[in-house]
C-alpha cells in the first residue's frame, strides 16, 4: 500500500460517520417535554399574579381599614352582602371573560394558525 | 399512497432565520423540526466527547433545551450549525468536568500511543483499517477527538472550530495533523509490505 492510500483510508475513517444514533422519536419527544415545561411555566407565572393581584387587593382593603377609614370598608363589604345577585353575576361574567382569554380564544387562535 | 402536507412541505423550505423565528412566535412544529435537522450533529458531538452511549439522550436533551431557551439570544452573528454546535460542545465538556473524565488533556504523543491498541489483523483490508482506525479515534485524548469531529465528519472551517471550541486556529490544525500522525505511526506497517510479512509472522507464532 502507498502511502498516499494509508492517508487517503485515514480520512475516510475520519469522515465515516460513528455509529451513535438517538431514538427515532427523540425530537417529537423532546418537543412534547418542552412545551409541557413552557406550559408549566406559564401556568406557575399566572397563577403568581392573579395571587400578587389578590393580596395586593387584600392590603389596600388592609390598610384603608386601619390607615384612612374603617367605615368605607365596612360599607363595601355590607354593599356586597346586599347585592348578592348582582355580584355574582359579575364574578360570572368576569369568570367567561378568563376563561375565553385563556381557553377560548387560544384554541381558535391554534385552529387558525393550523388552517392558514 | 403519500399523503401531501403543507406544514411539512412549508418547513422543509425554511431557511435557519425563518425557522428561529417561526420558533420564537411560538411554533412547536418549528422546533421539532430544527431538532430533526440539528440532531445529528449534537449526537456526534455529544457521543464523541463523553463516550456513554447511555448518557447520550440525556446530554442531548439537555443541549436542545439550552437551545430552546437561548435561541432569544442567538443573533445571525454566525451560523445556526456554529451556535448549537457550541452548545454541545460546552455541555458535553461542562458534563466531562462534572465526572472528572478530562484529565487527558496533559498526555504526550508517547502516551497517547501506548493508549491506542495495535492493529492485530493477519492481513489487512481495508474494511479492517477502517473498522480499526475508528476504534482508535475513540480512544484519543478529548481535544483531539472533538477537532477531528468538527472538521472531517460536520465539516465546519477552522475559525468556525476556533469559535466553538475555543481553541486558538494554529492548536486546532496541531490537534487535527497529530491525530493523523499518530494514527498513521500505529499503521505504518501497512505501507511497507515487509513490514506487515513480519507482523503475520509474528502473529502466527503466537
Amino acid at each position: 500500500m502507498k502511502n498516499e492510500e494509508l492517508d487517503y483510508i485515514i480520512e475516510e475513517s475520519f469522515r465515516t460517520e460513528p455509529d451513535i444514533r438517538l431514538p427515532a422519536d427523540f425530537a417529537r419527544k423532546l418537543t412534547l417535554s418542552v412545551t409541557r415545561r413552557e406550559q408549566w411555566k406559564t401556568d406557575v407565572r399566572e397563577y403568581l399574579y392573579l395571587t400578587a393581584v389578590l393580596i395586593s387587593l387584600l392590603a389596600v382593603a388592609t390598610l384603608t381599614y386601619y390607615l384612612i377609614d374603617k367605615d368605607i370598608v365596612i360599607r363595601f363589604f355590607s354593599f356586597i352582602t346586599q347585592n348578592a345577585v348582582t355580584v355574582v353575576f359579575i364574578v360570572f361574567i368576569l369568570n367567561f371573560i378568563l376563561f375565553a382569554d385563556r381557553v377560548l380564544l387560544r384554541l381558535l387562535f391554534n385552529r387558525w394558525k393550523r388552517a392558514s | 399512497m403519500q399523503h401531501f402536507n403543507p406544514d411539512r412541505c412549508q418547513t422543509l423550505s425554511m431557511n435557519d432565520a425563518e425557522l428561529v423565528a417561526q420558533i420564537l412566535n411560538g411554533n412547536m412544529k418549528s422546533f421539532t423540526f430544527l431538532v430533526s435537522r440539528y440532531q445529528k450533529l449534537v449526537v456526534h458531538i455529544t457521543g464523541r466527547l463523553i463516550q456513554r452511549r447511555e448518557e447520550l439522550e440525556d446530554v442531548s436533551q439537555e443541549v436542545f433545551l439550552k437551545v430552546y431557551q437561548n435561541l432569544g439570544k442567538y443573533r445571525n452573528e454566525c451560523k445556526l450549525s456554529t451556535w448549537i454546535a457550541t452548545i454541545a460542545y460546552n455541555t458535553s465538556i461542562n458534563y466531562l468536568r462534572k465526572f472528572k473524565k478530562n484529565d487527558e488533556t496533559g498526555l504526550d504523543d508517547k502516551a497517547i500511543l501506548d493508549k491506542l491498541t495495535d492493529f492485530k489483523q493477519d492481513d489487512y483490508e481495508t474494511i479492517d483499517l477502517h473498522r480499526y482506525i475508528r476504534e482508535q479515534i475513540e480512544l484519543l485524548p478529548v481535544h483531539y477527538r472533538t477537532v477531528l469531529t468538527l472538521y472531517h465528519l460536520e465539516e465546519f472551517s477552522y475559525q468556525e472550530i476556533e469559535q466553538i471550541t475555543g481553541m486558538p486556529e494554529g492548536t486546532v490544525k496541531n490537534y487535527l495533523f497529530r491525530a493523523k500522525a499518530l494514527l498513521k505511526e500505529k499503521l505504518q506497517f501497512v505501507v511497507n509490505e515487509s513490514s506487515l510479512k513480519l507482523v503475520k509472522e509474528i502473529n502466527n507464532e503466537k
